[in-house]
């Protein structure tokens, strides 16, 4: 056999005479992606994604099946080839009716492969489940007890009755794992390259787990006696027992991360002499002011903002309430603030919120809990005057309000109704309308709110060496898991920065199904299995400590509520090379976005389950079961648009015949064949 | 004298064969005239057709004839003398149709009796295969051929005698000669005509073409939409083998070819050649990548060359009279005549074959008698879906493969439809991806997916719902599936809206951003309104409005309550006192 020698992106390549592009390039490390085509079967030119340009020949040419002449100089990224790539991926995906990953997994701000832990907490695998979650961030029992799931609200289960309950299920396969054998990552070889972490929180923490597994020497400073941030001097210990975050951050300080509390920048240490320290550093300093009131009279003593009184009473110095205890504010820290003053012994605790209970941003069910430990609500009020005695606050003067028209974000504006007023009688007001940045000492660039600014996707302020993460780069104080979601992409950022080229974090591209209607309609005769309420102590009980209120759950019981999952996830992704593809430039289906191709889902099969809504007519299968197991059950049925591959499965004689082989699932190259047997 | 009715699909769907049975019959009473068929003569605006012939001259020529006309069309034929049918002669201007064409692909349709190997025989038929088999090498019949110039009248317009030299050079035992009959294009119907009007002229051009590449088999693939062009082909080949010009040892040659016909499934893309080898060796249609070449693999993976029918129906006559002959006529690139089937917004339509290097204008307005109801050309769509729209400014071009392609579209295999004012030309464009997108075999992306999201904008902007920047992903979809799409049938789909928007892109700006149709065709964007100073009040549209829609008082004028309308137009056609207008 001859050689010959051809030209690929400026690239060399030797091959054998008769070799065709894709064989060529194949063999000399040239990717060039293809969905249709594998060596076991003949080539089939169907998907036109592998599509080349010669220098000098007139049309584009099919990689799969273009025999090399020698002497030919190729191009594989070429505008043409490009373009025509780009609009083969497009209408691909345009018509590839799946989700790459659950709803949930999408909402989590860290990204969290909520399906895949799901589904094996299910199997009582609770250790792989906490290595699942790990794969994103180290506190997966703290976060599980805290966080207000957004998972759960795009949970599609709620279409059947109600969202799986995904935070209790990583609650308690958290905890579980850390009763023995706790899941650790390897640790990548040392790189030599240090990096400083400044605040001990929840982005913190998590920012020096990935980038200690990653191999480089990480040293988190923290102002506090411990680290934690606001998981450990912001939620209360009624939510978050503080042995569970304990736990978790001794495995982090066990990977080798040094952990150096009570270090105040500009007190203890300089800015600079952090920063000089290592080759990178990452500003994690969290919000810990309390925003103002807004009103007159705020100043008196007796008027607390929600962080300190939160933190007073969580190292054991609280603050003296009294009987009569008013929460401005409707958020989460409004709830913590309320319901720690109920157990601090206040007789009378009222939430002031200028809107109404559907407008709250708190969870709903802390607000019911709140609620029946006996915290009252004043919606539709706001606080105009504060009127003290003695320079101590004696009473509050509320504005009645009502709702307007809603505003730019869609929440109807609170307005004032003239004349009418509440005076409220108080010994404590609590301010939980909001959390100020403040980066005292550190010699970076702030916004006029005092927020850090970041680059967006590379999380780097305008120091080249100093990034930024969490509540601190935001304007809008979030929940622990949206900061930790940022301390997961700027991990990858500064790992990329340290290993010399800095990479912007870019999320990937994936197949989102679009008609939620169609989805709706496919779960209608799902049978209904109800969610798990978790039981939490009396209120009554409850409401007198802050001991832990939640009360665990059976394995047993845990385990039904994980086979609630519709595992609305590819079981593909990660192999599927439809996606691979499509991510291999940048694509935007949105703009040919029409009509899907008619198709559905068989389950009743041999052993595999066929998903035509996925399929994308590539016919490995077709071909696989022709040229590979010689069985030719498989063909195309129909013209145009609407061809699918047929005989169904389900047919009796197919039945028959099929040797259950597997090879047309082994070979699909997206998630349409699935084996389920 | 000989009375002759045409009888091609177009005459028997216009009465030919109840005029017949009426002439029959008549005969059967005892009449004194002989009664024939012949094929289609390509006047379909004329048919029924009914030729009376004295001894071999065209006595006269009868149109639009009916079974009622029977009795006297006998009485004429009996007597010699026709001052009773004066009525039904064909008009002068009606005859320079035919007057001003050249026949060659043609010559004998029309003319003689197609299910008559003897009437073929009576006008030079097999003489050419005769004089071939007896008298030439195959390369010299390849020569010949090479000298006509002749190139696939299918479309592509490759020459002829390179594919046939290909195949002889390819090495094999067994090699195949293959008719593609699956004339699929919507409004062309040269290739039915020549099959049942002179089926024979097709074998003879297939043998002959089977002698030069050395083929063993021919095969007709024929649509099975073609069912009468299918029992004439099926009759000539018996009567053929009958004759031994088919079989073993043709002429006592030597040479020694079957002869078979398959139909075809309906596909569209089965018109493609490789599709066409697939269906024949009965697998799903659906194209195979090139290389190999059939010429090198086809049917069977054998050496097979592919042609369509009317380029056989070329052949013999160029046998006869010499490549020069055929080389005469035409331009320097594109030799001969072509045969067009002229359909549309033309006063008279039918099949028109010309020297090549004609003027468009000259098909349309000399030959084609301009626009019906006098209206004003707008663009004539040339090659079908493959092919494009060439705009009234553009008509001068000639018909030639190079200049025509020049314009965007192409030569195409003779669909040639005029359009008037009245068409849309963002609706013809949508017309043809509706087909292409259904008809795609759906194997390669671009062409499955491409066409129907073109179709799908293109519906939106027909239904009003176009959006800024349609035109431009149009363009841009439309230049990757030219690229990326695996055969023809997907790589040419885009022609039809690249020339539309190329010539008539105001038109789509006119839908997308006025939401105004301009030819008032797409009925989304129509309003109808009643002049109040025209309606009389007559009751009359109210009464039939399908739905309602229109409101008034006895004598006053009328209000259509647009939530309602439909848009059905039956209140145009119904006011006598054109009060109601669409806009």
């Amino acid at each position: 056999m001859s050689e010959i020698r051809i030209i690929i992106d400026g690239k060399e390549c030797i091959g054998n005479q008769g070799d065709t592009i894709l064989q060529i390039a194949e063999k000399n490390g040239v990717y060039i992606p293809t969905l249709c085509n594998d060596e076991s079967v003949a080539h089939y030119g169907a998907c036109g994604v592998c599509l080349v340009e010669g220098e000098g020949l007139p049309k584009l040419m099919r990689s799969c099946s273009t025999v090399v002449s020698d002497g030919w100089v190729l191009h594989t990224d070429s505008e043409r080839v490009l373009k025509a790539r780009k609009v083969a991926l497009e209408l691909l995906m345009s018509d590839h009716d799946g989700d790459c990953k659950g709803p949930c997994s999408l909402t989590c701000p860290a990204g969290t492969d909520c399906m895949a832990y799901v589904k094996e907490i299910s199997k009582g695998n609770y250790h792989e489940a906490v290595r699942i979650i790990k794969d994103k961030f180290p506190l997966p029992a703290s976060i599980g007890c805290v966080c207000p799931h957004p998972c759960e609200k795009e949970c599609r289960r709620q279409y059947v009755e109600a969202p799986v309950s995904i935070a209790y299920l990583k609650r308690f396969a958290g905890m579980r794992d850390l009763e023995k054998d706790t899941w650790t990552p390897e640790i990548a070889p040392d790189t030599g390259k240090k990096v400083a972490i400044i605040g001990g929180g929840p982005a913190g923490l998590t920012a020096a787990y990935h980038l200690r597994v990653k191999g480089h020497a990480v040293t988190i400073y923290d102002a506090m006696d411990k680290m934690g941030g606001m998981l450990r001097y912001g939620i209360p210990e009624y939510r978050l027992p503080k042995e569970i975050l304990d736990a978790e951050v001794k495995l982090i300080e066990d990977l080798g991360v040094v952990m150096k509390n009570g270090v105040r920048i500009g007190e203890d240490m300089t800015f600079e002499e952090i920063r000089s320290s290592a080759d990178a550093t990452i500003l994690a300093i969290g919000a810990w002011e309390s925003a103002k009131i807004g009103c007159a009279g705020e100043d008196a003593e007796g008027v607390i903002g929600a962080i300190e009184f939160l933190r007073r009473n969580i190292t054991g110095d609280p603050y003296d309430i009294g009987d009569n205890v008013a929460v401005v504010g409707g958020g989460n820290a409004a709830m913590d603030a309320c319901r720690s003053a109920i157990r601090l012994g206040a007789k009378n605790v009222h939430i002031i919120y200028r809107r109404t209970r559907d407008e709250m941003p708190a969870d709903d069910e802390e607000i019911e809990e709140s609620m029946e430990e006996g915290v009252a609500y004043d919606f539709l009020t706001n606080p105009v005057q504060i009127v003290s005695e003695n320079g101590h606050v004696k009473e509050i003067k509320l504005q009645v309000m009502e709702l307007g028209a809603p505003d730019a974000s869609g929440r109807r504006s609170p307005i004032p109704i003239d004349g009418q007023f509440v005076v409220l009688p108080v010994d404590t007001v609590i301010s939980a309308i909001g959390q100020r940045i403040n980066a005292k000492g550190l010699d970076v660039e702030l916004n006029q709110k005092g927020v850090i600014v970041v680059e967006e996707d590379t999380f780097r302020t305008n120091l080249r060496d100093v990034f930024g993460v969490g509540d601190a780069v935001h304007n809008k104080t979030g929940i622990a898991i949206e900061a930790i979601g940022d301390a997961v992409r700027a991990s990858e950022v500064v790992d990329s920065f340290l290993k010399g080229e800095l990479k912007p974090f870019k999320a990937p591209f994936v197949s989102i199904r679009k008609d939620m209607e169609k989805v709706k309609a496919e779960l209608a005769d799902r049978e209904k299995v109800m969610r798990i309420q978790v039981p939490k102590r009396p209120a009554e009980e409850r409401k007198h400590d802050f001991k832990d209120i939640v009360i665990q759950l059976t394995d047993e019981e845990v385990q039904n509520e994980a086979k609630r999952c519709l595992e609305c996830g590819c079981h593909d992704y990660g192999e599927c090379n439809l996606i691979k593809c499509a991510n291999c430039q940048e694509i935007c289906p949105d703009r040919l976005r029409g009509e899907y191709h008619p198709g559905f889902v068989e389950t009743k099969l041999v052993t595999i389950e066929r998903n035509q809504k996925k399929c994308i007519m590539c016919s490995l299968c077709v071909r696989t079961c022709d040229e590979v197991a010689q069985q030719g059950i498989l063909g195309l049925v129909g013209r145009g648009f609407t061809t699918v591959i047929k005989p169904e499965f389900n047919d009796p004689a197919t039945i028959a015949v099929c040797k259950d082989c597997h090879k047309c699932a082994d070979i699909c190259p997206t998630g349409a064949l699935k084996i389920i047997g | 004298m000989r009375v002759i009715v045409g009888e091609g699909s177009c005459g028997i769907a216009a009465g030919a064969g109840k005029v017949y049975s009426a002439l029959e019959e008549i005969l059967n009473g005892g009449a004194s005239f002989e009664l024939g068929i012949t094929g289609c003569i390509g006047m379909c605006f004329l048919e029924p057709i009914v030729d009376i012939y004295d001894g071999e001259d065209l006595a006269a020529r009868l149109v639009h004839v009916s079974a009622e006309d029977a009795e006297r069309i006998a009485e004429a034929a009996q007597s010699g003398s026709f001052a009773g049918i004066r009525d039904l002669v064909i008009a002068e201007d009606d005859a320079s149709f035919l007057s001003q064409q050249t026949r060659i692909a043609l010559r004998n349709c029309g003319i003689i009796d197609p299910t008559d190997i003897e009437s073929y025989k009576a006008r030079g038929g097999y003489q050419a295969l005769e004089k071939v088999l007896k008298t030439m090498t195959p390369e010299e019949v390849i020569e010949v051929i090479k000298v006509s110039g002749l190139a696939g009248r299918g479309g592509a317009g490759f020459p002829t005698w390179f594919k046939w030299n290909a195949a002889r050079d390819s090495k094999g035992e067994e090699k195949f000669l293959i008719c593609n009959a699956d004339e699929g294009d919507p409004g062309a119907f040269m290739d039915r005509a020549v099959i049942e009007s002179d089926p024979h002229n097709l074998i003879e051009g297939m043998l002959i073409g089977a002698y030069a590449i050395g083929a063993s088999e021919a095969i007709v693939y024929v649509r099975a939409e073609y069912p009468l062009a299918i029992i004439r082909l099926e009759n000539a080949i018996k009567q053929a083998t009958e004759a031994g010009i088919i079989g073993d040892n043709i002429m006592g040659s030597g040479f020694s070819c079957k002869f078979r016909y398959m139909a075809g499934a309906g596909a569209f893309v089965c018109g493609e050649e490789t599709a066409l080898i697939e269906s024949l060796e009965g697998k799903r249609g659906m194209p195979r990548l090139k290389p190999p070449f059939p010429a090198a693999a086809g049917y069977q993976m054998k050496p097979s060359n592919i042609n369509n029918v009317e380029t056989f129906a070329n052949v013999a006559w160029i046998i006869n009279n010499g490549g020069e002959a055929f080389a005469a006529m035409g331009t320097e690139g594109s030799k001969g005549t072509k045969v067009f089937a002229l359909t549309g917004k033309v006063r008279s339509g039918g099949l028109v074959e010309i020297p090549m290097g004609a003027t468009l204008r000259h098909v349309i307005f000399d030959i084609g008698g301009g626009i019906r109801n006098d209206k004003k050309i707008k663009a004539v769509q040339m090659g079908g879906p493959s092919g494009g729209c060439i705009p009234e400014s553009l008509l001068n071009t000639v018909i030639d493969y190079k200049a025509l392609s020049a314009t965007g579209a192409i030569m195409g295999s003779g669909g040639m439809v005029v359009m008037d004012e009245t068409t849309c030309m963002v609706g013809m464009a949508r017309f043809f991806l509706d087909f292409t997108s259904k008809e795609s075999c759906g194997k390669c992306v671009h062409c499955r997916i491409g066409t129907r999201r073109m179709l799908e904008i293109l519906t939106r902007i027909v239904e009003g719902n176009g959006q800024e920047g349609d035109i431009e992903l149009l363009e841009e979809l439309c230049n990757a599936i030219k690229d990326g799409a695996l055969c023809g049938l997907g790589q040419t789909a885009p022609n039809p809206v690249l020339t539309t928007i190329k010539y008539f892109r105001d038109e789509y700006e006119a839908h997308i951003i006025r939401k105004q149709c301009p030819a008032k065709e797409c009925v989304n964007l129509l309003r109808y309104h009643i002049n109040p100073e025209k309606c009389k009040g007559c009751t009359m549209c109210a009464k039939k409005c399908p739905v309602q829609a229109i409101s008034g008082e006895v004598k006053n004028p009328h209000e259509i309550n647009q939530n309602l309308c439909i848009k059905c137009g039956q209140c145009i056609t119904l006011c006598k006192f054109d009060a109601i207008t669409a806009e």
